[in-house]
């Protein structure tokens, strides 16, 4: 088994005049569920594509499961499986049979998995798939993928078609497909789905790796946001190096701390006095929104200089 | 709002997704047949000409069963019995792809429910798909009465020929509209109706080759040949194509109303929970997408082979072979002058299966491009399936299926030839090898979409179709009409380049070997592309 499964460095990918990918980076680690985090249009399908052997990279190197993802695909597509966002299956198989060709083309399948997962999943394999709705035929694709034996997933927006009750059930597939080891690389959109599920994420914008790291880690580059009711006089905490976005209304005060200059404020609001406070990391939202505000100002900001 | 709100919209947007294909299609019909027109007026300039041309041609079945009848000997009923059969099951062939494209087709991927969310009535898809498809029939119709109307062929004759080029397209468009509403999807609904088409043709050209002529009224094209464009201009024939018309809309109308979005009146039903062991590759993967349909070009093709060869027995042979057309006809269609009437009528038969057939290939190797653009060959070449084993899969299905419909056409075809001339043990061998002698040049034609799926895979759907138009009717007309001469036109053709067995010819394998190394090294082109291009 292969230690990193996934390694891209400096991909670059052009379709005529647009750079789909420009100098793309991505590390994926053994047994770990990594978030791949961008809007619509940053580039993730395209990563994916080039890791399947579908479409041929430009420049840069990149290597899957050990191999070469273009020249060895189809020997190296037998230690993986792939659910695409919009699954578009073969009109006249049924469900049932489309799961097994899948699974016979890749190192087989598991048929007990199989059949707890088509319970789990509420899915009629018997229904041809043109009868499918597009929440249906995503369940064809995930079940062919969690019941073959591979070492590798990989999920191009994987529950963009299912409903919240399916959504659970999809995350604790997740969850054992880790508990067995296996290595998941997700692409989404969804923050709260990335931030239940993945040990490490990496944010892409515009065809590049913006941010890549831990959750832990990215949240410990931003700030933690608190909010305390205090009992007496209030602490002139905007003066703090580290400290933002300070608001004080009556006895509550709420402000932003970086990571840094969190001991400080605690101690400022001890000496205070509190009464309740509350503090939570940032959200994987805020997180993203971040990298794309800061850069959508950022831009903004350097078209109205010109 | 009611049923048909937004029918005009509709309209509009049919209008400009077809303007392409659309407006080529009139064109070339227009073109077809006023090119014949133009052709004859400088090979038959005067009135001499055309009676001798129409004498010799008037009595042979064989080449009546292929034209229909002659009803009279101006430019305007020569040219009608060269192309207006032709043209008739083209412009029925338009009808019924563009009334499914637009129905059916649409409803199948999904589309129908985005537009049908819209301010759009149930029924207004059809009806402005029926709209759409007629406006495109009876300018066709009305284009190609001007152009022979121009050539100062007889005013009320170009109008009847006209009117009956519309109405087979009109029949098959009904016929379409309703085949839309019985299956689920679009390319059962083609095949239906395409059915329907093929045994109107069918039993047209029975009746014109075997002399039972009121067969031909239960024919869409035999109700074109029966008004007489030119002859007697018998325009309360086409009352019947009216009439059957309005019925099957009524019809469609009914079956559409009364069902819901995106399913058929013949019911689902469900299928298998499990896959067969047998399901484990790309092949067995296409057979599966693949084997109903090659039954059904299988029959359709086998059917055509012994009715058209049954009927080549009872033909007299020719008294009289001194006419200059009645030469030209050997000399194009058999190996000796001297050959017999039927044997040539049997390889002509044999030729015209062909060039159907030519069709299988090429829309099975199509295919690839339908799994590509849909997202089935991303998914599947996630897989260990490998992209050279996948498009080679899809080849063999396309080369072997071709291959078996040949074979079964010409068992078939001697079948039918052995049982009426009461002679099946001679006959068989030697009509069989002549639909044999088809298949390498079928493949060479077929390997041609596996050059375009692999070297432009964006222009490879519309290369095989001119692909197909130009092996059926460059040789013969389209060459002609751009003044090309017929032998050097057909130089291009590779059924030109193959033995004429049955017509005297004696067999020889090396341009079949020829054909068929020049298949393999077009496929293997296309296959080398393929390996090196991006998915798109």
């Amino acid at each position: 088994m292969s230690t990193t499964p996934i390694l891209i460095s400096g991909l670059v990918k052009t379709f005529g005049q647009t750079r789909a990918l420009d100098h793309l980076d991505l590390t994926v680690s053994s047994g770990e569920v990594h978030g791949f985090l961008g809007p619509n249009g940053a580039g993730k399908s395209t990563t994916i594509r080039v890791l399947l052997g579908l479409i041929r990279a430009d420049a840069g190197n990149v290597r899957l499961l050990d191999g070469d993802p273009w020249r060895d695909a189809a020997e190296l597509h037998r230690r993986l499986a792939y659910v695409p966002g919009d699954v578009s299956l073969w009109p006249n198989l049924t469900g049932g049979e489309v799961i097994d060709l899948l699974g016979r083309l890749r190192g087989g399948n598991d048929p007990k998995r199989r059949a707890e997962l088509l319970q789990r999943f509420e899915l009629d394999p018997r229904k041809r798939s043109r009868t499918y709705s597009k929440g249906n035929r995503q369940k064809v694709a995930l079940v062919a993928a969690f019941s073959s034996n591979v070492e590798l997933l990989i999920l191009d927006e994987p529950t963009s078609g299912l409903d919240p009750l399916m959504e659970t059930v999809f995350q604790a597939c997740i969850a054992e497909e880790r508990q067995r080891g296996r290595t998941v690389l997700l692409s989404s959109h969804i923050l709260s789905e990335v931030e239940a599920l993945c040990d490490r994420v990496s944010i892409i914008r515009n065809g590049h790796a913006v941010e890549s790291g831990s959750l832990a880690d990215l949240r410990h580059l931003a700030r933690t946001s608190v909010t305390a009711e205090i009992t007496g006089p209030l602490p002139d905490l905007a003066r703090l190096p580290g400290v933002h976005d300070v608001h004080v209304q009556g006895g509550r005060v709420r402000c932003q701390v970086d990571a840094e200059a969190l001991s400080l404020v605690l101690e400022m609001l001890g000496h205070a006095g509190v009464r309740s406070m509350t503090s939570h990391p940032p959200t994987l939202e805020e997180l993203f929104l971040r990298h794309y505000t800061t850069a959508q100002t950022g831009r903004h900001a350097a078209e109205a200089r010109r | 709002m009611n049923a048909v709100t937004g029918t005009r919209r509709l309209v509009w947007l049919y209008l400009r997704r077809d303007r392409v294909t659309g407006s080529f299609s009139v064109l070339f019909l227009v073109l077809l047949v006023v090119g014949v027109a133009k052709q004859y007026a400088g090979l038959l300039p005067t009135e001499q000409h055309r009676i001798d041309f129409a004498a010799q041609i008037r009595d042979n079945a064989a080449l009546t069963a292929f034209t229909g009848q002659l009803y009279g000997d101006g430019l305007g009923n020569l040219t009608v019995w060269k192309i207006g059969d032709i043209a008739f099951t083209l412009v029925a062939l338009m009808a019924v792809l563009n009334v499914v494209r637009h129905t059916r087709a649409e409803e199948e991927s999904g589309r129908a429910e985005l537009l049908g969310a819209g301010v759009i009535g149930r029924l207004a898809p059809m009806t402005a798909s029926l709209i759409e498809t007629g406006g495109l029939i009876v300018l066709s119709g009305a284009l190609t009465a001007l152009g022979l109307a121009v050539f100062r062929l007889d005013v009320a004759g170009a109008v009847m020929f006209g009117l009956a080029l519309s109405a087979p397209g009109l029949v098959l468009a009904a016929v379409a509209a309703v085949a839309a509403q019985l299956s689920e999807r679009a390319r059962t609904a083609i095949a239906m109706a395409a059915s329907v088409l093929g045994a109107g043709y069918m039993i047209r050209f029975l009746a014109d080759g075997s002399g039972v002529l009121w067969l031909r009224w239960l024919s869409p094209n035999g109700w074109s040949h029966l008004a007489q464009p030119f002859g007697d201009n018998r325009w309360w024939v086409l009352l019947v194509p009216l009439a059957v018309t309005a019925s099957l809309t009524i019809l469609a109308y009914r079956l559409n109303a009364h069902r819901d979005l995106g399913t058929g009146v013949l019911p689902a039903r469900l299928g298998s929970a499990e896959a067969t062991p047998g399901l484990r590759s790309p092949l067995s993967l296409a057979w599966r997408g693949q084997r109903g349909q090659l039954l059904g070009w299988t029959a359709g093709l086998a059917a055509l082979s012994t009715a058209g060869a049954g009927v080549a027995p009872g033909m007299r042979d020719l008294a009289d072979r001194s006419g200059e057309q009645i030469q030209e006809l050997f000399r194009r269609y058999a190996a000796t002058p001297d050959a017999t009437l039927s044997d040539t009528f049997v390889w002509m038969i044999a030729i015209s299966v062909a060039g159907i057939a030519l069709l299988y290939p090429l829309l099975t190797t199509l295919r690839l491009r339908g799994e590509e653009i849909s997202g089935r060959a991303e998914l599947l070449l996630s897989t260990t399936a490998g992209r050279t084993r996948w498009a080679l899969s899809q080849l063999i299905l396309a080369f072997a299926g071709s291959a078996l419909i040949l074979t079964v056409s010409g068992l078939a075809a001697g079948l039918g030839y052995g049982l009426a001339s009461g002679d099946l043990a001679a006959q068989l061998p030697r009509i069989l090898l002549a639909f044999l002698v088809m298949v390498p040049p079928v493949w060479c034609v077929g390997a041609v979409a596996m050059l375009a799926f692999g070297v432009a895979p964006k222009l490879a759907t519309a290369l095989a179709w001119v692909v197909f138009v130009l092996v059926n009717v460059f040789g013969e007309a389209l060459g002609p009409i751009l003044g090309i001469n017929y032998w050097i036109a057909n130089q291009v053709i590779p059924f030109h380049h193959i033995p004429k067995v049955i017509t005297g010819g004696q067999f020889t394998a090396t341009p079949l070997l020829i054909l068929t190394a020049l298949a393999v090294v077009l496929a293997a082109v296309g296959l080398t592309a393929f390996q090196r291009r991006d998915l798109t």
